[in-house]
């Protein structure tokens, strides 16, 4: 016998339902797209999944590629037993792109509120275990400090706080005027390739990449600027100490979004003593298409299923 | 790893006896686990400085099968051992020696050695409490191709801004005098009411200081000792098999920028810091310890790379 060799036990085959549905902020409509196995009760609770600054919502989460059954997160934990839900934020995917706006941090945080409104309306009031990347966890963690009433636990992968010692954001300052110019910035497959040889190349098998470009061109051959210029120019934009609930940092080992200090900052601030820091090995940027997603899986599963406190010393 | 948190189902649990030396010392060690322990794999459990290793991780209490994590993980299908550290418990205490976290590192050779052997495993999973996190430490950093994964609980570095270790310097005139203390009930009840009372219940700290004072009325001071006066005793530069570190959230043992300063320092990219919410020093047997085994099982249990760049 030798090293003991674990894998992600996610069941496969049982069928997934997926449903889209439509809400509006104001006069935008926004999408989502919900699954679920049997009856949507999120037998461990209910999912939202918050996509990041150069795709949509279903590219990320729910990516259909060839012979391999788990690369949809969303399908992988609705057969794990979650009502798992994503929103194409305004001005990405099938929501609306109409209003003259970058759709900034803050306006993805406005839509994680109409997004949540709907869930409610329809599911119950039951806070929501969410998830973003990247600028999504930016979206994220705003949303958070605006209503932790509606946040039961909080994922923040290839997060980025400050900036400082940020390589990514070194490199994309150098365009911050082109992004200042205008709402939207083109992206093609090139551009998308580039999100995972930015930074190591190899940590991402070739048919996931090219899945994913179709997936994400198949929606958006342009999108909004805000995150971008968030990121480059008006960081910090959340403050950890009002981010009042149960939080991960997911940090890819060669992620390079985040200098390793600026997130070790940031978690030391968090206020909730019930708060993880994962570094997640052999993984870049994108951490759920990468050849390591497994592991991303399972953290973030394990997060997510934690035992709540018996004892909480009041 | 399981849905949620890891059931505690009550499968029998084999429990079994097992003894090594090192040296002219007699280690004491043991082993439990489901069904057979055939392909299973092994998770040894180090102890801290005031208690020998079953009533850490074998405490059977009517009605809590959850205070026995040996039970919990060999139920998970784990290969389960503990092994009493010399001068503790069951191992031999005959030394005229403190038995410091250098001679724990050195009892975790010979019982490593030990596990290895019976189960056929390459390597290990290996979990420390407390001054056993250090001795596991310390073991890791000279042994790492014997250690697969490496969970740390109630860890201190180098000490700095640590109210217990403050508290217990007052003290160390009296430890360097002498190579035991002596133990009672009422010493065995601070260590759940120093940082923050209430985080255990009464019934499991009086099993608990029952179990520890069935081994022991005393207990080797060089752990004390070395906590006292000679941290950092580990270099995290030097531990390079993946880590989780384990913090309690009133956990007096260390403050919370030196395990921050401790974990930065890890190289391993496959690691994991979780403090662990209204738990203080002894989790294991605090009203929170589900929240500890659902942690532990999902870093032992962790997928592997399949790339590592």
């Amino acid at each position: 016998m030798t090293t003991h060799a674990r894998a992600f036990p996610a069941p496969s085959g049982t069928p997934v339902t997926g449903q889209e549905h439509w809400t509006k902020k104001g006069d935008v409509r926004l999408f989502l797209w919900n699954k679920h196995v049997g009856s949507p009760d999120g037998r461990l609770g209910r999912i939202l999944f918050v996509h990041g600054s150069s795709m949509g919502s279903q590219p990320t989460f729910d990516l259909k590629v060839p012979g391999r059954d788990d690369s949809s997160a969303m399908d992988v934990f609705a057969r794990l037993g979650y009502d798992t839900w994503c929103v194409d934020m305004e001005g990405y995917g099938r929501s609306d792109k109409h209003r003259p706006i970058n759709a900034d941090i803050a306006t993805g945080a406005d839509d994680l509120e109409a997004a949540t409104d709907y869930i409610f309306s329809i599911r119950g009031n039951a806070p929501l275990l969410v998830y973003g990347i990247s600028s999504g966890a930016l979206r994220a963690a705003l949303f958070a400090q605006r209503h932790p009433e509606r946040v039961k636990r909080l994922a923040l992968d290839a997060f980025v706080w400050t900036g400082e010692g940020s390589p990514t954001l070194e490199q994309r300052r150098k365009k911050l005027p082109e992004y200042r110019s205008k709402h939207r910035r083109p992206i093609d497959r090139e551009f998308v390739r580039s999100i995972f040889t930015r930074d190591h190349p190899g940590t991402a098998d070739d048919v996931v990449i090219e899945a994913f470009a179709d997936a994400i061109l198949a929606l958006d051959d342009s999108v909004p600027t805000g995150t971008y210029v968030d990121m480059c120019a008006n960081l910090p934009v959340v403050d950890p100490e009002k981010i009042l609930v149960p939080t991960i940092i997911m940090r890819g080992q060669y992620d390079g979004i985040a200098g390793f200090d600026d997130l070790v900052r940031f978690f030391t601030k968090l206020p909730n003593p019930d708060k993880q820091f994962a570094v997640m090995p052999g993984i870049a940027h994108a951490s759920f298409h990468q050849k390591n997603y497994a592991i991303v899986y399972h953290i973030l599963h394990g997060f997510f299923s934690q035992p709540d406190p018996i004892y909480r010393g009041h | 790893m399981t849905a949620s948190a890891p059931a505690v189902s009550l499968a029998p649990v084999t429990g079994e006896e097992h003894w090594t030396h090192k040296g002219e010392v007699r280690l004491a060690l043991w082993r439990k686990y489901a069904g057979s322990p055939a392909g299973k794999p092994p998770l040894l459990f180090v102890h801290g400085s005031s208690m020998a290793s079953r009533p850490a991780f074998d405490l059977e209490l009517e009605g809590r099968p959850a205070s026995s994590v040996m039970n919990v993980f060999a139920r998970l299908g784990y290969d389960t051992w503990c092994v009493d550290m010399e001068g503790y418990g069951r191992s031999d205490k005959h030394r005229p020696i403190n038995a410091d976290i250098a001679t724990g590192a050195d009892d975790l050779e010979a019982a490593s050695a030990y596990v290895l052997a019976e189960t056929g495993a390459d390597r290990l999973l290996l979990y420390g409490g407390s001054s056993g996190a250090l001795r596991a430490a310390l073991f890791t950093e000279r042994h790492p191709e014997r250690v697969e994964r490496l969970a740390l609980l109630a860890l201190v570095w180098t000490g700095e801004g640590s109210p217990t270790l403050e508290q217990r310097r007052k003290k160390l005139p009296e430890y360097l005098a002498r190579t035991r203390r002596p133990i009672d009930r009422a010493f065995l009840r601070t260590i759940f009411e120093r940082d923050h009372p209430g985080t255990a219940d009464d019934r499991v700290i009086e099993a608990f200081a029952d179990a520890v004072l069935a081994y022991d009325d005393s207990v080797p001071t060089g752990t004390y000792v070395d906590m006292c006066t000679n941290l950092p005793l580990v270099d995290p530069a030097r531990i390079p098999v993946p880590t989780l570190v384990l913090r309690g959230q009133w956990d007096g043992i260390a403050s919370f920028e030196d395990v921050v300063a401790f974990f930065a320092r890890l190289p391993n990219p496959d690691k994991h810091l979780a403090v662990v919410p209204g738990v203080a020093h002894a989790s294991l047997h605090e009203r929170n310890g589900a929240i500890v085994h659902h942690l532990l099982h999902a870093f032992f249990d962790r997928p592997t790379p399949v790339h590592r760049g």
